[in-house]
Parts: structure tokens; sequence; C-alpha cells
């Protein structure tokens, strides 16, 4: 359906992106993963066609959509980050500009209205002015203007920054019915692994502007498989320890927060005994040690040597 | 494009406010400074020592007056204290038979204003000679001879004109039309421009390509916006002008649809200035930053505060010649003050035309640039 072919963009002597290869098949939802500065919205662009690449093609049904966009455009649905919406509109009001714009008019347009309010629970709060919604509430509406003309192909960028967990929930259950009960092909970018695990049905995993990893959930995840991810829990982690794991010839990498170290080590490696010696060494008490089942999180670790949120 | 205007349309409904404030501030600082249209008028205090005067012809003349607004007192004192006080340049004490000026400042006013009461103290004498020679007493005869004399008077045995002659370099200055034309222009600068500053909203937060993805073509975004800043902006400049001519009676010398009709070359070329800056910053920060000084520089530099003709500096006036406010005002003035033909005013609309026309052009050819 959709391919990208060698997709740069880049700004002075930077690159946003760099030589991205990317296919996409029709019913597909698609995870953009990577932190943020990874190139992901720059990307979403170039596809979206809101953004002249620097090299590489997008082709649509193997047709290039740089030059003459026009019939690409109507059948994708985009969801940007920001909140595109006139907040001094009511929600209604807004789904009817954004509507007239899709040459949507009558009863057409009204019904169409109401499927979304419907699809994006805000039927009951349609005669509110955005700007009175919490930010579940307009990131919810921001997704139901870009279906509004029922799309194909739904482009979707982070669409759950700064909400709670029942909003996001809500989306995320929203675009995988989306997804099942109309065939509708996603292309879904994050930073949040656990969405993308939920989502995607394969996924791209993006760092400085490349593409490191790409595949389905367990491929990427095989990356790891002659590793494991042990995850070290304490009140008094120190630099001290955290000097020492990183010395350790057995431990590949070091990853540490304010309570919880973790390491990725060989999968047949056993640390425990290490772990408490070097524990006592520097004079900490340990809380948990586990072995963890690798997830995205630690295949991007593992691939760039940082965490996700860094 | 419809969409977008009604869309527009129904935001002002429902937030009308930076209208409403540049309407009333564009009334309220050419009311405060440039008068109501009617002449100013210099009070002088005057008391009238012999109680003859009052009641008679000389009150009545004076009262007539247009030039000065004679303030009766009942005490000579008060008049005096007036004048000590500098309240008054000259005060009058009036007696049956003769009068008296009290000159406190030494002002060509008192030349003018004893001319006045000589012509009072003319009518009155006139009047009394005309009763005297009638050798009547009765009141109702009195009456009679007086209104005799009035119709007389208005139906004279010949006329006379007098004309001045101006030459066409003349300056006109009319304080109400300089404040009233000035504001109007200059407070509609913000209007309009503020209306494109959306333009910059709706791109930081993807509002504009939401447009750009819909089958609506971008033409009609960019039209669709400059119509409806060109719509406010001329609906301020007809509300303003409407409560001036209407309410308050100011006289465009029969020239008040002209100068609405030929105001427009003037609003195109400011909403064309405005999609200008709105490409040129970067963010609304910018963009509320740089108007203000555009629009004060403007109105300074093309008169809206004070006529050009007093600018000495060549400079002020070369850069003058590039500002549209300088040809709004050139329009306005010359088509109500000067009574200009839309021949003779050709040139500076012609001058807002193209201005408007490659700022317009230049405007969006910046922004696409930076947009695709």
């Amino acid at each position: 359906m959709l391919e990208l072919d060698g997709l740069s963009k880049k700004f002075k002597q930077f690159y946003a992106v760099k030589s991205l290869n990317m296919f996409v098949e029709r019913g597909e939802i698609i995870g953009l993963l990577g932190p943020n500065g990874a190139g992901k919205s720059t990307a979403i662009s170039m596809i979206s066609s809101l953004a002249e690449p620097t090299a590489g093609d997008v082709r649509y049904n193997n047709k290039s959509i740089l030059k003459k966009p026009g019939e690409f455009r109507k059948i994708v649905g985009m969801v940007p980050q920001e909140i595109a919406l006139y907040t001094d509109l009511t929600a209604e009001e807004n789904l009817q500009f954004f509507g007239r714009m899709y040459r949507l008019k009558g009863s057409i347009l009204k019904k169409r209205i109401q499927e979304i309010l419907d699809l994006v629970g805000l039927a009951d709060r349609k005669k509110d002015v955005v700007q009175t919604f919490s930010g579940g509430m307009k990131r919810r509406l921001n997704i139901g203007v870009a279906l509004l003309h029922d799309p194909e192909l739904l482009i979707m960028d982070e669409p759950t920054v700064g909400i709670d967990p029942q909003s996001r929930n809500y989306i995320l259950e929203t675009v995988k019915r989306l997804n099942k009960e109309r065939a509708m092909t996603v292309i879904y970018t994050s930073h949040y692994m656990e969405e993308v695990e939920f989502l995607c049905d394969r996924i791209y995993i993006m760092d400085q502007g490349n593409l490191i990893a790409s595949g389905t959930n367990e491929e990427i995840k095989r990356i790891l498989s002659s590793e494991k991810t042990i995850s070290i829990k304490s009140d008094q982690l120190n630099e001290q320890f955290i000097a020492m794991l990183q010395e350790h010839p057995l431990v590949n990498r070091v990853m540490s927060t304010d309570k919880e170290i973790t390491l990725m080590v060989a999968k047949e490696v056993s640390m425990f005994g290490d772990l408490t010696k070097l524990a006592e060494t520097a004079g900490i008490e340990l809380t948990s040690v586990h072995n963890k089942t690798p997830t995205l999180e630690d295949v991007f670790l593992h691939l760039t040597g940082r965490a996700l949120r860094d | 494009m419809i969409g977008i205007l009604l869309t527009k349309i129904r935001m002002f409904i429902r937030n009308p406010w930076t209208f409403i404030i540049f309407t009333v501030m564009s009334i309220g600082f050419a009311l405060i400074i440039g008068g109501n249209g009617a002449a100013t008028t210099i009070s002088v205090p005057i008391y009238a020592e012999d109680n003859s005067v009052k009641g008679s012809t000389l009150e009545k003349v004076l009262k007539e007056d247009e030039a000065f607004r004679f303030n009766w007192l009942k005490e000579e004192e008060e008049m005096l204290e007036q004048i000590e006080n500098g309240k008054a340049e000259v005060g009058v004490i009036l007696r049956d038979t003769s009068y008296q000026l009290i000159v406190g400042v030494d002002s060509p006013n008192a030349t003018m204003i004893e001319q006045a009461i000589q012509r009072a103290y003319r009518a009155h004498n006139l009047e009394t000679a005309l009763l005297e020679v009638s050798a009547t007493n009765a009141e109702e005869e009195r009456v009679s001879v007086l209104e005799a004399f009035d119709k007389s008077m208005n139906i004279p045995a010949f006329e006379m004109e007098t004309t001045s002659f101006r030459s066409e370099d003349a300056v006109i200055y009319d304080n109400t039309f300089q404040t009233l034309f000035g504001f109007t222009l200059f407070f509609v600068i913000y209007t309009i421009a503020y209306k494109l500053q959306p333009i910059l909203v709706e791109k930081r937060d993807g509002i504009w390509d939401r447009m750009i993805l819909s089958p609506v073509r971008k033409w009609e975004v960019y039209v669709a916006n400059l119509v409806y800043s060109f719509i406010e902006g001329y609906v301020q400049i007809v509300i303003i002008f409407c409560i001036f001519r209407f309410w308050i009676g100011v006289d465009f010398h029969g020239k008040f649809l002209e100068a609405l009709l030929l105001i427009t070359p003037y609003i195109f070329s400011i909403v064309a200035l405005s999609i200008l800056f709105t490409a040129i910053v970067k963010n609304v920060q910018q963009f509320n930053a740089i108007i203000p000084i555009i629009a004060v520089s403007m109105a300074m530099i093309g008169g809206a505060y004070w006529p050009l003709e007093i600018v000495e500096s060549k400079i002020l006036i070369t850069i003058s010649k590039i500002n549209p406010l300088t040809y709004g005002m050139e329009i306005l003035n010359g088509v109500v003050l000067y009574g200009y033909t839309l021949e003779d005013l050709l040139f500076p609309i012609s001058i807002l035309v193209l201005m408007g026309v490659v700022m317009t052009g230049l405007g969006i050819h910046l922004m696409e640039r930076r947009h695709v």
C-alpha cells in the first residue's frame, strides 16, 4: 500500500531522517518508536505529504505521491501531535468546520459528526467549547476530526502525549477497534513502548534520524535472544555501585534511575553472587534482584545504550 | 472558502472584543483630541453694569455669536477673578451706551472680541434709532416695527457676496478630520493585523496542516483569511465614520460615501502588509511585538498624528512615500477637505493597490517557502 524508499530530510548540516526504508500493508498497524528527537514526526510529515523530503520517495500503490499528493491526501487522516482544534468553538462546530473542509455537507455531515462524537465518546459534550475540555477529551476530538472523511490510512503522531491513563486506554482501544472493524491502516508514532507493543503488528524503531530495527514485536525482541535483563532495586543506590557494575566484565550494559538499575548480561551468566558482593562493598542493601522478560525498552537500550525516554 | 469565512465570523461573534476595543479607541481618541466637529469657541466672561443691557438686542446678538461664548456673570469681581486666574483672556463690562474691555492676556482674540462687541452695539443702536424714528411707545407697535425690520433684513434690496481665493498649494487643516482620519487609519492597522495573526496559531497548532491535507485549495485558505481581515477592517472604518457623520454630526462636505469607497485600497494595502509580516515573523510572540512598532511608526511618519505638511525632515518625507498610511490620509483629506475627484486621487490609489499586490505576493511566497 505505502512504501518509503530511502527517505531523508536534511536541515542545513543535520539529518532529521536518514535513508528511511519502510513499507505498510493494507490493514496493518505500524508503530514508529523512538525517543524525542528520533525523527518520527519529520518522517510522519513526509509520509503525509506535508514536508518535502531532501531525498528518497514515498509511493502509494506504486505511485510517487511527492509531485501529485492530491489523491493520496484524500485517503489520509492525520492526527498531529498538537491539539489542532479551534478552542473557541464547540466540539460539534470543530467537526462541522473540518467536515466542510472535506466537502461534507448537509445531512451527510450531520450524520458523520454524530458517528464521530459517539466513537470518541464526546456526544454528551458536543455543545461545549473545546477550551473547557480536559486534555484527554481534546485528544479524543483531535482524533475524531481526522476520522471525519473516513480515511483508509490514519497517521497518528504521539496522540496520547500528556493525558491520563483512562483517556490513553480509550484512545488505544479506539485505534484497535478502527483497525479491526473498519480495516483501517494505522501508522502510530510514540515513545511509549507499551503503547506500541499493545497496538502494533510491526514496529520500526528510530533513533537520531536512523532506522535501527524493524519487524514484529517478537522479531524485535529476538534481537535480545542471547541476552537477558536483570532489574536491581534499592533505596540506597550510589555512584560507586553503578561504577562497579559498569566495570564488571560480564555486564554488557547498565541503565540506572533513582531506585532501579537495569543490567544486560549474556543469557547464561548468573550474576546473583557477584551482585551481592558488589552491594556489600558499596555499602548498600538490595531490595530486589530479578530477571526480566525483554521488552522493547530493553531492545532500545541494547541497540543505543540509552533509554527510550532519555 | 465559505466554510473558513463562516467559522471566522462565528469566532468573531463569540469574541468580538479586539474589534470593539480598537473601534472605541479610534472614536475616543478622535473625539478627545479632535473635538466633536463643532468650532471650538472661546469663553468670554461678561458683566452688564446697566440693567437695561440684559434682555436687549445687545444680549441677543452676543448670544448668537459663533466665534465666542459670552458667559454672563452677576458680579464684576467674578469676572476680574477669572482674568486674574488666567481662566479668561479678556472680560467685558457692558453699559447702556458704552463698554469696557478688560484685557488679561494681550492676544489677537482681544481685537476679535472687541469687534464682536462693536457689532452687537451697532445692532443695538440701529434698533434704538429705528424705534425713535417710528416715535411709538406702545409695546405692541414697537414689536411690530422690529418684526417688520427683521423681515426686511431677510429680504435685502441687494446682496453682497464675499469670496476668498486659495492657491492650489494651500494647505487646509481641519483638526476634526485630521484626528478622525488619523486615528481611524492607525487603529485599523491593529484590527486587520490581529485578524491575520491566527494564521500563525493555526500553523503552530497543526490546523493549517489539516486544511492543507483536505481537498480545500491553498489559495482558498489564503483568500478566506485575507477577505475576512479586509471585511473586519472595512466594517470598523464604516462604523467610525457613521458615528461621526450621523451621531456626532461631522460634516463630510457631501463626500461621505466617496470617502468610504475610496479608502478601500488603503485597507487592501494594510491587509497585504499584515500578511507580509505574518510570513516574516517566526511566531505569535514576534508578531505581537512587531505590529505595535510598525503601526506607531507608520502613524508618525504617515501623518496620522500630525499633518505631514509640518514635517521638515527630508528623510522622514522620503520614508513617508513608502508608507500606505500617507496615501490613505492623502485620499481621505483629498476627497473630503479638498473635494478632489477620483481622477485627482488616482495616484495614491494606484500606489496603494500596487503596494497591496506586491506585499501580498511576497508574503504568500515567503510563507510558502517555510511550509509545503
